[in-house]
């Protein structure tokens, strides 16, 4: 941690990769610290007067609401500016380049050139490469527009959530309190806040009852740290007088001067410096590029190939790059990035709506790719809520339910040990329900006081029902509240029972604190003296409790007698004028924040998903411990190095490492272990857990995986977690309890912080995945069926089988709706039950795919396709032996008694129309073989009639819509000539019909091989 | 490189013991690979002697012994499942046009709605459809005149009287019988065309200034032009002054196609089948001056005025004539 703390390093940090992120907490804290001390004047060591004058303001009137305006106008309002967006424009511009954007603008300009060319020569049809063009920069620009508007909308998704919940201040104005929206506060501000509030700024206070503040968000202490008026450290970030922004009060009241807002206040400053922790590229946009690479490679080298030999065969250099544009164009998918980002973002609608609400699209694909996910404990594993696990009474363990919808327990409640218990803890209790909550489950009500009694108030509440009807019925009369010294709480009450004048005792506290003051216990409701065998059943319970990582608490208590105690007693709790020992023990109540029903499910899910799940938390390391092992983090059957040295009674040293599956990792030690150390504790170990770690350390931990060559999701909520949020592959954040700049750091926003909404979103991503490649590859094949005509086209010099126009109409009309409607399959198998897909490996175009889709699939429909091409021409009176080598008196504007095979005579324009009723019926075969195509991509592996034919609606309303436009082109545009349709006889929709049902046959052929030869010759080339 | 690896690893829960191990041995023997990889792409791009040396690793791996990633054993597989797959292909491909092909007829298309009704076309035709040349000059019209001549050559009187029959004018010359049976044609005897049949004057009158051109209607099987009544020439100066062209004389008969010559029967059965033609014979037309002129077809199912066929029963040309 002690690199060192220069002024130089802190100027550096805004540009802090080149120091490498390992580095990067430490300089984190360090410049943290020098910022503080040089930016934070010294607030905490004036004096009230002092900062009334530096501030210009007046603790009982505050400011005037003009200074207040003034200051406003000045320093700006007081709210994070959120990180540096890239430009709207270069947004779009990068869309407009991106991708295959290039090799399109590229066919525009060589459209352009050549309508140049031949305007110059006087050509006529010279317009029509103008026309191309324009055509494609459109396609061009809308398709780029189309991907700018759907990055938006997914970021507005975002910018609304974050303005969900505005926050109010209770600020005191021309000497009125008032509520204003926080980011109304200027520096000089007088503010009140309350249990329960977010600190909205930086304050320095100067009034304090019983203020206690949650800084867990800043430093990831959970333990809340009172606050008081006195200036009792140095450093501004330790002293109790100032409360920091984003901060939560706990308990208590306070009131305080704003001395910082906005982007001044500390938590601004550490969120500015995350900005600096670069984000990685995510794993599907490297697929993505390595997919526009290949097909843009296979393009290109097509092109340039069949440009060298259409020149060798003395096609015209203006001929040869025509033909160079329909190849890029025909080679090109148009639409493909276009109907990724569709699905994408159809994904990331459906992890919404199961709580997961993705900010940037690509992390969708991400999830499920993720190997290793990092959780926090508190509030991901955990309910976030103390609850009563276990009692010890009658010396006996109960178990309580801990279930997060609890309306009974159902353990033994018989004894009148229980009943005095019982009466213990509802009456030794100073937490209350806020009124007004009757309706809601007992669970769900807000209870003021601090954790463990708002656990044992619901608990009461639950087994006894109205428990402030019995706290009224048994009067307080005294109290002695908690402290750190006394360790206990006492109260003493007059009882219920009217005919009974005693006062009854009661305490609870630390259980051995509570076991020296007893001298009796109570058995099945008669109280025995405390005997040493009674004392030792006592310590194993408190042990064994203790030992499950639970909160353990005794309780005892005592009738007072009555002729010493009268009914008018005065109690005196400063001189303690009654017993504080020699009291009845009564039992022990353990509790534990309970794990979140759900998790162990999930938790079990990511095992068979092979994603090792790591449990990160500042807790105890027993606590942590049991909790992993009650998830199933830390499997039933694993032990970590300290429990075989334990078992096998030897010292630690001497153990196998190797030999322990599960490992707990404590902060302290991680502090002084080597990066190396720390990989082979990642490596050897399956199940790990990281206690008392501090949100810094998980950084160390996120690059300590990231090493290992794994994908890394993370959990996070406090503005500390951060920079580990950006530095993981994704960075999950939690919805409730997640502070603005953990969301604004993370990928994803857990909107329940529930980590089973981690394991469904890794299905939906791994789900994507598939389906993508499904998709990828049914749009892949027709560009084999669109780009073999051209090359057929030239090398035969057959009359042009389909036209550039044609092929952006499959491209960016036919083919668009079913494309996406694959992103709606179900998986095939249980895609929970393999392992994550391993990155450098498993591509998503990978060679099978692109080869079986262009030179299996693809050719088959170009065979259908120029079956039905032939067929219009033949039927036409042009024999297929006659099409050979026509090409140029074909073309020939001149040539107007062009004789066919049966010797009749066509003018030019007549052919140029039965070219189009060729393109139109090349066209309409390739509709209908990419039917067939979409059904086959429904399954990778298995067969069709096994996934349903029917099961996806949307593949139906892929078909009928494909067909559907197909239709319109043809018989609604046909007589519009610039589309190059024509209408189109309705036999030729039949003649590709054979070839689909081949496509169709062959494909479940190749599928059933697969399935019966695993690991076969057959398999390994022929699955993608 | 990874192909091999790249199947197994997707269904790792599913795998038998042994095939795990092997795995752990694969990703070990890969370790210092990737190793190097994380180092290269941290450093930056590769560099350019890094690609170099892939390539040709990737080109012919001397360990493995792998071409382009294929070991011998595998291109061959690879290249005689593709050699299968493209022939079975290529089968399928030749029956079904074989099987389209048996059934159409060899003597009739099926469809003829795309080359109806006619087109038109001129002779002497040399490269486009300006005719320009000088009087004074033969060597500007003698191609002209070639080609007339050339074109006329199976219209040669000896030749029509040999091959084809004598033939009633004035109505459809309509055969009956089989389809496969040969079609009789009527002779069109180059000396119908009078002035433009070459015989008197062989220049066609090119070398006066008057120049023969002649027009022919294009070829459709089964096709009867004009509905019963002969479809007739006409032609005017396109888009320009009238006077240009002054008089115009057709042959034969007043610049009819004769209804004895149709239907065409297809160029299998009607073998000797001659087109009939109109001659016409611009006897006065403006002289120095481009002179554009359209001819047309009129009669009753002609189109003559499509914008997008400029050949659709009427044809557009120009006449240059100097001195």
């Amino acid at each position: 941690m002690n690199v060192g703390c220069h002024t130089s390093n802190f100027i550096h940090v805004p540009r802090s990769r080149q120091f490498g992120n390992k580095n990067f907490s430490s300089l984190m804290l360090c410049s943290l610290q020098f910022s503080v001390s040089l930016g934070m004047q010294d607030d905490h060591r004036l004096s009230t007067s002092d900062l009334e004058k530096k501030y210009g303001t007046s603790i009982d009137k505050g400011l005037s609401s003009a200074r207040a305006a003034e200051i406003l106008a000045r320093d700006g309002p007081n709210a994070l500016t959120p990180p540096k967006a890239t430009p709207e424009i270069v947004k779009f511009l990068k869309q407009m380049i991106g991708g295959f954007s290039i090799l399109l603008w590229i066919g525009t300009g060589f459209s352009w050139i050549s309508f140049g060319i031949q305007l110059a020569q006087g050509v006529d049809s010279a317009f029509d490469n103008l026309y191309l063009g324009v055509v494609l920069a459109l396609v061009v620009i809308l398709t780029g527009i189309f991907a700018y508007y759907q990055e938006a909308k997914s970021t507005n998704i975002m910018a609304s959530f974050s303005k969900m919940i505005p926050q109010q201040a209770l600020v005191l104005r021309n000497a009125e309190k008032k509520e204003v929206p926080a980011d109304q506060l200027v520096v000089g501000d007088i503010v009140e806040i309350k249990g329960g509030d977010r600190i909205p700024a930086d304050i320095r206070l100067i009034f304090t009852q019983g203020c206690k503040v949650d800084n867990s968000s800043l430093t990831g202490e959970s333990e809340p740290q009172s606050r008081s008026c006195d200036f009792t450290h140095e450093n501004p970030l330790e002293t109790r007088n100032i409360a920091f922004y984003s901060t939560t009060c706990v308990e208590g009241t306070a009131t305080g001067i704003v001395i910082n807002t906005g982007d001044r206040t500390i938590i601004g400053r550490i969120a500015s410096l995350a900005s600096g922790v670069g984000n990685e590229k995510t794993p599907i946009a490297i697929e993505i590029e390595h997919f526009v690479y290949l097909v843009a490679g296979v393009a290109i080298s097509i092109g340039v190939l069949f440009f060298i030999i259409s020149v060798s065969m003395r096609y015209k250099i203006l001929d040869s790059i025509i033909f160079l544009i329909g190849i890029i164009v025909a080679n090109v998918p148009e639409g493909l990035l276009a109907t990724v980002t569709v699905s994408l973002s159809l994904t990331a609608k459906r992890m919404a709506k199961k709580n997961c609400l993705v900010k940037n699209l690509e992390a969708v694909e991400t999830l499920g790719s993720t190997s290793i996910i990092c959780s926090d404990k508190t509030g991901t594993l955990t309910q976030n809520r103390m609850t009563v696990a276990h009692l010890w009474f009658d010396n006996q363990i109960y178990s309580a339910d801990t279930s997060e919808d609890q309306t009974t327990q159902p353990f033994d409640q018989s004894s009148p040990s229980w009943t005095a218990l019982s009466k213990i803890v509802t009456l030794c209790n100073r937490a209350e329900f806020r009124p007004g909550q009757e309706n809601l489950p007992i669970m769900k009500r807000v209870v003021v006081g601090d954790a463990s009694e708002t656990a044992l108030l619901k608990f009461s509440e639950v087994i006894l029902g109205d428990v402030m009807s019995i706290r009224a019925q048994n009067k307080k009369v005294a109290e002695i509240p908690f402290n750190s010294t006394n360790k206990f709480q006492l109260s003493i009450h007059e009882t219920d029972d009217p005919h009974d004048k005693r006062f009854l005792l009661v305490m609870k506290g630390a259980p051995e604190r509570i076991l020296e003051r007893c001298s009796t216990i109570m058995i099945n409701g008669k109280e025995e003296p405390l005997d040493s065998e009674k004392a030792e059943a006592f310590q194993t319970a408190y042990m064994e409790l203790g030992g499950m990582g639970e909160r353990v608490l005794g309780f005892c208590h005592l009738y007072l007698p009555e002729n010493e105690f009268p009914e008018n007693f005065k109690f005196d709790t400063d001189s303690m004028n009654f017993p504080t020992s020699n009291l009845c023990f009564v039992g022990l109540l353990s509790m534990i924040d309970p794990p979140r029903s759900t998790v162990p499910d999930a938790v079990s899910k990511c095992r068979s998903a092979g994603i090792k799940v790591i449990m990160v938390t500042g807790d105890h390391p027993i606590t942590a411990k049991a909790i992993a092992k009650s998830v199933g983090i830390i499997s039933a059957t694993s032990e970590t190095v300290e429990d075989i040295a334990k078992r096998l009674n030897i010292p630690v040293e001497q153990v196998n490492r190797r030999e322990a599956t599960a490992a707990v990792v404590n902060g302290m030690e991680l502090k002084d272990m080597s990066s190396e150390q720390l990989d082979e504790i990642l490596r050897e170990h399956s199940e790990i857990v990281f206690a008392r770690t501090s949100p810094q350390q998980k950084l160390i931990i996120v690059e300590g995986c990231q090493r290992q060559g794994a994908v890394v999701a993370v959990t996070g909520d406090g503005v500390n977690d951060s920079p580990a949020l950006k530095k993981a592959d994704i960075g999950i954040a939690m919805g409730i309890a997640g502070s603005d700049a953990a969301k604004n750091a993370a990928d994803m926003v857990l909107l329940d912080d529930n980590f089973a909404s981690i394991v469904t979103g890794v299905e939906e991503g791994r789900l994507i995945f598939d389906n993508l490649k499904k998709t990828i590859a049914y749009t892949l094949t027709k560009n084999i069926a669109e780009l073999c005509p051209f090359l057929i086209y030239i090398i035969a010099s057959i009359p042009m089988p389909i036209g550039t126009i044609t092929i952006l109409f499959i491209d960016l009309g036919t083919d668009i709706i079913p494309s996406v409607a694959l992103a709606y399959e179900k998986a095939e198998s249980d895609i929970m039950n393999r392992r994550p897909r391993n990155k450098r490996k498993d591509r998503l175009v990978n060679e099978q795919l692109a080869v079986y889709s262009y030179l299996q699939i693809g050719i088959m429909q170009s065979v259908g396709a120029f079956v039905t091409y032939f067929t219009v021409y033949a039927e036409q009176g042009f024999l297929p032996s006659t099409l050979l080598g026509v090409r140029v008196d074909w073309e020939s504007n001149a040539i107007n008694d062009f004789e066919d095979s049966y010797g009749q005579q066509w003018t030019k324009y007549q052919r140029t129309y039965l070219q189009w009723t060729g393109y139109t019926a090349f066209f309409v075969s390739i509709t209908i073989q990419q039917v067939a195509d979409l059904i086959i991509r429904k399954t990778r592996r298995n067969s069709i009639f096994r996934q349903g034919l029917f099961r996806n609606k949307v593949i139906w309303v892929g078909i009928f819509s494909q067909i559907g436009i197909a239709l319109i082109l043809t018989y609604g545009l046909g007589h519009v000539t610039a589309l190059n349709f024509t209408p189109l006889r309705f036999q030729y929709w039949f003649v590709a019909v054979p070839f689909a049902i081949l496509i169709w046959v062959y494909d479940e052929i190749r599928k059933l091989l697969i399935r019966r030869y695993p690991g076969s010759w057959w398999d390994k080339n022929m699955y993608y | 490189m990874d192909r091999n690896s790249s199947i197994g690893g997707m269904e790792g829960q599913l795998r038998s013991p042994s095939q795990e191990v092997e795995n752990k041995d694969e990703e070990k023997v890969q370790d210092p690979d990737r190793e190097k990889d994380e180092l290269k792409a941290d450093m930056g791009s590769k560099t350019w002697a890094d690609l170099a040396g892939e390539m040709k690793i990737f080109l012919w791996n001397p360990e493995e012994r792998t071409c382009l990633g294929r070991t011998a054993k595998s291109w061959g597989l690879i290249l005689l499942f593709y050699f299968i797959f493209y022939t079975c292909l290529a089968g399928m491909f030749a029956f079904c046009l074989y099987v389209m092909l048996l059934t159409l007829s060899p003597y009739t298309p099926r469809f003829r709605d795309r080359v109806s009704p006619p087109g038109v076309m001129i002779r002497p035709y040399l490269n486009g459809f300006t005719i320009a040349f000088n009087v004074s000059q033969p060597n500007t019209w003698q191609p002209y005149v070639d080609s007339m001549h050339h074109f006329l050559a199976a219209y040669d009187d000896k030749l029509q009287e040999e091959k084809n029959i004598e033939c009633v004018p004035g109505q459809y010359f309509i055969q009956g019988g089989n389809d496969s049976e040969e079609k009789k044609a009527c002779q069109f005897k180059r000396s119908l065309l009078q002035n433009c049949s070459g015989i008197e004057d062989p220049t066609f009158g090119y070398s006066r200034g008057q120049p023969c051109i002649l027009l022919k209607m294009n070829r459709i099987i089964g096709y009867r032009p004009g509905a019963g009544v002969p479809v007739s020439v006409d032609c005017k100066v396109q888009k320009g002054n009238e006077s240009h062209l002054r008089s115009v004389d057709f042959y034969p008969g007043n610049g009819t196609f004769d209804l004895m010559y149709y239907p065409y029967y297809g160029k299998f059965t009607h073998v000797n089948y001659t087109s009939p033609l109109v001659a016409m014979h611009f006897t006065d037309v403006q002289k120095n001056y481009l002179v554009p002129i359209q001819c047309r077809l009129n009669g009753k199912g002609i189109i003559n005025d499509l914008n997008s066929d400029r050949f659709l029963g009427r044809i557009i040309f120009t006449l240059n004539i100097g001195k």
